[in-house]
């Protein structure tokens, strides 16, 4: 949906429907386009999450050198990778 | 054809789904297909479309404004569907369909008239999702100097809010009935 919504055509709702039913397309899809807009609006915030990997609460200068300055969000989909 | 099916109108029975089907209906965004999808994810459906509602029709930034980004935003996703859709109040407030031509492709043009509050603020949605790398403490900063930051945060979370959604409606290939 986000980083080639082209591709999310009929043929791809009927892949879907093999395994989901049309109420849970819906909440799948919903749920996609609502992550989809915030994660990429907290992104340009630059805050970070609370804690390390380990559990520590860490202060926002030592999060953001473990979880990166750009956050996977605001990378382009082929420099994602 | 929407890829997914929407409910008859008469299949919502939640008053206050059926509340915010009016409210929406009143608004003339969105009309009845948006809430007939996500009445399918009965949990969903009343907070998604109360937010959508409050995000884009309350708040302490300008209506007008707000819809102009949201049918920027709209173009931009290429969802057919929400950037068709027009609010009654924006238009009943004295938006018009040059204006918002203007907003979406020539907001930068000082002929246009557009404020610097307003340029930041169009700014903000077109960098969002096209180069969010340029939405950055120097473009913050800027931001700063005319909006609050509980502004600032309210524009924000209704771009990323109308942006998802826009996506989620462009995937279904929905498109508004008139």
């Amino acid at each position: 949906m986000s980083a080639d919504p082209d591709a999310v055509d009929a043929a791809f709702f009927d892949e879907l429907r093999k395994h989901y039913s049309d109420d849970e397309i819906v909440e799948l899809g919903a749920f996609i386009g609502f992550n989809l807009g915030y994660h990429t609006f907290f992104g340009t915030l630059k805050f970070y999450p609370l804690f390390s990997p380990d559990g520590r609460l860490v202060s926002q200068a030592e999060s953001e050198e473990i979880y990166g300055a750009a956050p996977a969000s605001l990378q382009k989909p082929e420099a994602a990778e | 054809m929407s890829h997914i099916a929407p409910l008859p109108l008469d299949a919502i029975t939640d008053p206050e789904l059926r509340a915010l089907v009016a409210e929406g209906a009143a608004l003339g965004v969105p009309d009845d297909l948006f809430p007939r999808i996500i009445a399918r994810a009965p949990e969903q459906a009343v907070p998604l479309l109360r937010a959508l509602l409050m995000s884009h029709a309350q708040g302490n930034v300008d209506h007008k404004l707000k819809e102009i980004m949201r049918i920027l935003l709209a173009r931009f996703a290429n969802d057919k569907y929400f950037a068709s859709l027009r609010s009654n109040k924006a238009r009943a407030m004295g938006l018009t369909e040059p204006r918002i031509d203007d907003g979406c492709f020539d907001y930068e043009d000082d002929t246009k008239g557009f404020s610097e509050a307003e340029k930041c603020a169009l700014r903000y949605a077109d960098l969002m999702f096209l180069d969010a790398n340029q939405v950055d403490k120097p473009f913050y900063d800027e931001m700063k100097k005319y909006w609050s930051e509980a502004q600032i945060m309210e524009l924000g979370a209704f771009i990323a809010f109308h942006y998802g959604m826009q996506m989620f409606m462009r995937s279904l290939g929905a498109k508004a009935a008139t």
